[in-house]
């Protein structure tokens, strides 16, 4: 059994929207967070991401669950138990990275320290390595309105890792930084996080950024973690549509079971034909599925391909990517698949050409019925 | 009786307060002292509020509407109702219109002349309005006053000969034109907020779709700012309503009596004092602002209105050309009634020693400046006691107003909602009321406060938190949340967080607060009006004083006196903390 640093259980959050109605942010939300990991907790806003990472440090009050760090109950619902934030002994960074504008950057770094009475040349010492460390060294003096972003970022940083707490919890960090600063501050995230291995919890609605941070990515819908797992298997093995299409770009064809067979497979009709996929968990005959793949795993030819899924369509637009070539192609009025490939040939409007996936990359979803079958891009 | 008042006080509160922090066992050391203070405050305003209100049917332990015959059968009522309401409606449309102007020019035209446009229209508030009455009577009197004179001798030259004149402060424009003077930078505050926060691209979009200047002001710029101007209108009508420094003394002098000054006199200059009338009159004071209180909520909500959303950039200022110094003439000329004019008449009378118009300009001495605040006791007296009310009382009221204001920006509960309406109360019903249920409240046993200083300081906190309360809240909502919670995160209480990281970002907007507070204390002549007595003297009280013994240069003295007080404090104040405020803002 690894070492559990945050454990969250069955955690309720409602807030009362302005006209009356009530929003569960986070709706019975169990997570836990292993040492030294990182977690990505992922999803569109307003669905719950922050609200859980702030319930977590202690600045939102849950109705109801447990939170506990290192093992100690930090908040219980039954037991009407709050830790308040500052005895919690935990980290954070601020979307807005908060900065005090009044204390300069060895200032505002000192100040966990000197809220914990530390002794002050132990303060001194600490906070000048702890800028050393994230680069902004000879920063130390000045305020953070005279700093750019990226540095105000790396003070930010200095502030969450001064302390030493082993848990870092980060609310959209570098939403604020260009893309250019955005990417190296990430990989120095990275690097950082892995030598000196503290826990994070990392809240995005960034699918690279979670892709590159996560050892475990959390993809929120309306306050419930959907899926939980690393990368590779929610790009690979999504288990909703939903996450399907929030992790990277799919092409859906919608269709109805018409039988299942022995072999794990099962018959779909769908407007491009009858069609042999393999089963999808809690369908029956009759259900509404939709058939999925992502747009770097199909081809294009020239010609049928035996033995894989083959379908005729018409090329709409082409459009050169630099890394890639996306083709947009129309297969029926009603349904346009995006194929992606990287060599960078373009077709032109018209051109009829053989779409080909296949089966072991398609994956097949329940629709749900009151999700609206938008199955086509 | 009094303690059941208490009671009923205390109590109300408690529910809320357990509501709002059900699932925590425990409050914390901050948690209670803003509780604390905010109950404290809550008291103060309501407990004096409330006896006024039970005074009206409750006289020695029976029910009794003899207040209500009181004020019927007040001799003069229908001309004291008709012209309290022409003063305030006449007086107050006059200060919104100008208000309105200076605010557009500065903020809209090329006329501002840098950040001293935005100064200027403000200057007056350092100058106690009792003062710059005094100063208006000296420089505005037909036959003595400077102004009148110096027209005349001009006059003279084209061969016009007159007596007295042209001029007569004395009279219904004289008082309305001072009047409206004193009420013009609450308008003009208001509007140029609502200016600064219009987008002004809803505006160039406008002349982009070939409206003209006029047109653009007319249909986009006045129907946005329109809550700004109707919550002007509320401000002007509440202090309107309750102001006694001009009406007392110019209107006397014109025998023109407000409710406002007749509440005085009632209380203050009658023996025995007239409690009932005075305050079935306060009531009707109560009610019309009740009234406009109401329908400006009304207004308010039915409209639309655009606001800005984030940075948004400066738009391009319009161009007077041969205009613009017509329109600085009109922001400079509001600094020089205001301000210069009357300070003028105050220092050249106390310098020559006797009102008069032919100054021996040889002759001018600090002699009688000497005589009157420092070898004159009582009038020393009365000027120390001022300025201490206005230090330490600005002090509390602004820790009691950042406190108040921060437990209402962190707490989600009814109770600092409550707590928070409270304090804003005195706003709504105006400062007079407030004084005169000081009287019923903590003047008798057993509090046993009357003449006390405490009493005073008591009655300046409560009627004035609004303003303190307004400020306050001002600069707490400029200190962002996540400020505060990584804070919390980094480990410091919640005490440690509102000295270390509240009060220093809050400090500008502190000490802008503070100065009003100050000024206001200092220069009070409402509560002081009406609580004030020989034992507790303040300098606003004296000056109406000797106005009634009719000795200018004592009046003159003390004025500038007072004036030059409040102006060198808030100069010093700001001058210690600008560098501070500078980091801060950036």
């Amino acid at each position: 059994m690894e070492d559990v640093v945050v454990e969250v259980r069955n955690l309720q959050k409602t807030f009362k929207r302005a006209d009356g109605t009530l929003v569960k942010a986070v709706d019975d939300v169990s997570i836990s967070v292993r040492s030294g990991e990182c977690i990505v907790l992922l999803g569109p806003s307003g669905c719950g991401k922050t609200t859980l990472l702030r319930s977590i440090a202690g600045l939102e009050k849950p109705e109801d669950g447990e939170i506990l760090l290192h093992g100690e109950r930090m908040f219980s619902g039954k037991k009407k138990l709050e830790v308040a934030p500052q005895d919690r002994a935990l980290s954070m960074i601020f979307q807005s990275y908060a900065l005090w504008p009044h204390m300069t950057a060895f200032e505002n770094v000192a100040f966990p320290l000197r809220s914990r009475k530390l002794p002050r040349a132990e303060v001194g010492e600490r906070v000048k390595k702890t800028l050393e460390m994230v680069g902004v060294g000879e920063l130390a003096g000045q305020h953070p309105s005279d700093m750019s972003g990226g540095q105000q970022q790396r003070v930010a940083l200095a502030r969450a890792l001064v302390a030493g707490d082993d848990l870092v919890l980060l609310d959209e960090p570098l939403s604020n930084v260009d893309a250019k600063v955005r990417d190296q501050l990430r990989r120095e995230l990275v690097e950082m996080q892995r030598e000196i291995n503290f826990s994070a919890i990392y809240v995005t609605h960034d699918q690279i950024e979670a892709m590159e941070l996560a050892d475990r990515i959390a993809v929120m819908e309306l306050g419930k973690i959907v899926q939980l797992g690393p990368p590779k298997e929610i790009y690979e093995r999504p288990s909703t549509r939903y996450v399907a299409n929030f992790i990277g770009t799919v092409n859906e064809l919608s269709g109805t079971v018409k039988g299942i067979s022995a072999g794990g497979l099962m018959t779909v009709a769908t407007e491009l034909g009858d069609l042999e996929v393999p089963t999808a968990e809690g369908t029956t005959t009759g259900s509404e599925v939709a058939i999925t793949f992502r747009p770097e795993r199909c081809s294009i030819s020239s010609h049928q391909v035996e033995g894989s899924l083959s379908w005729k369509g018409t090329v709409n637009t082409s459009s050169f990517f630099g890394s890639h070539t996306e083709h947009h192609i129309k297969m029926t009025e009603s349904i346009s698949f995006l194929v992606w490939q990287a060599e960078s040939t373009q077709l032109s409007h018209n051109d009829e050409v053989w779409v080909t996936i296949d089966l072991a990359n398609l994956r097949t979803l329940p629709i749900e019925s009151d999700e609206v079958s938008d199955a086509s891009h | 009786m009094t303690e059941l008042d208490l009671d009923e006080v205390g109590e109300s509160m408690a529910p809320g307060r357990l509501g709002s922090s059900s699932p925590v066992s425990k409050i914390s050391p901050f948690h209670a002292f803003s509780l604390l203070v905010g109950v404290g405050t809550a008291f103060l305003i309501l407990y004096p509020f409330s006896r006024v209100l039970i005074r009206l049917f409750w006289v020695d332990g029976s029910f009794n509407i003899e207040p209500f015959r009181n004020v019927i059968e007040l001799p003069n009522l229908g001309q004291l109702m008709f012209n309290t309401f022409a003063l305030v409606i006449a007086g107050g449309s006059l200060a919104l219109v100008a208000g309105f102007v200076l605010a557009w020019l500065n903020e809209r035209t090329d006329a501002r002349v840098g950040a001293l446009t935005d100064i200027l229209p403000l200057l007056p508030f350092i100058m106690p309005v009792i003062a710059a009455a005094a100063g208006w009577v000296i420089i505005g009197a037909p036959r003595a006053g400077y102004f009148n004179y110096y027209i005349r001798e001009v006059l003279q030259l084209v061969g016009i000969h007159m007596k007295e004149g042209p001029f007569d402060i004395f009279t219904w424009y004289g008082l309305i034109f001072v009047y409206a003077l004193y009420l013009i930078p609450y308008p003009y505050l208001l509007v140029s907020a609502g200016l600064r926060n219009l987008d002004p691209s809803l505006e160039e979009q406008a002349r982009v779709c070939g409206a003209g200047l006029w047109r653009t002001l007319w249909r986009v710029t006045l129907p946005n700012v329109w809550p700004s101007i109707a919550g002007s209108a509320l401000i002007v009508a509440t202090i309107g309503f309750a102001m006694i420094s001009v009406p007392i003394l110019i209107g006397t002098g014109a025998e023109i009596e407000v409710i406002s000054t007749r509440i005085v006199r009632l209380l203050n200059f009658t023996y025995p004092p007239r409690t009932a009338e005075a305050v079935g009159l306060s009531v009707v004071v109560l009610v019309v602002l009740v009234g406009i209180w109401r329908l400006q909520a009304r207004l308010i909500r039915g409209g639309r209105f655009a606001t800005i959303g984030g940075r948004a950039a400066r738009g391009r200022r319009i161009e007077l050309g041969k205009w613009r110094w017509i329109a600085r003439s009109l922001t400079f000329g509001y600094v020089f009634f205001a301000l210069i004019a009357p300070l003028y008449g105050l220092l050249i009378t106390t310098l020559n020693g006797f009102w008069s118009p032919k100054t021996r300009w040889s002759q001018l001495t600090l002699d009688h400046f000497r005589t009157v605040l420092w070898f004159d006791q009582k009038t020393r007296d009365s000027l120390f006691n001022s300025v201490y009310l206005g230090l330490v009382g600005a002090t509390i009221g602004m820790i009691i107003a950042a406190t108040i204001s921060t437990y209402v920006q962190r707490s989600t509960g009814k109770t600092s909602t409550i707590i928070d309406g409270i304090a804003k109360l005195p706003a709504a019903v105006s400062g007079l009321i407030l004084a005169v249920g000081f009287i019923l409240a903590f003047a008798g046993p057993p509090f046993g406060l009357q003449g006390t200083m405490l009493i005073l300081l008591l009655a300046f906190i409560a009627t004035h938190m609004p303003s303190g309360s307004i400020a306050a809240d001002g600069a707490a909502s400029q200190v962002g949340h996540s400020l505060l919670e990584a804070a919390y995160v980094s480990g410091a209480s919640e005490s440690r967080t509102f000295r270390k990281i509240s009060i220093p970002l809050m400090l500008p907007g502190l000490v802008a607060g503070w100065s009003l507070l100050f000024v206001r204390y200092a220069g009070d002549f409402q509560a002081s009006a009406i609580l004030s007595s020989t034992s507790n003297q303040t300098a606003g009280k004296k000056i109406v004083e000797i106005y009634e013994m009719g000795s200018y240069a004592y009046l003159a003295a003390l004025a500038m006196g007072l004036t030059a007080i409040t102006g060198l404090i808030i100069g010093v104040v700001f001058a210690l903390t600008r560098k501070r405020a500078a980091i801060s803002v950036a």
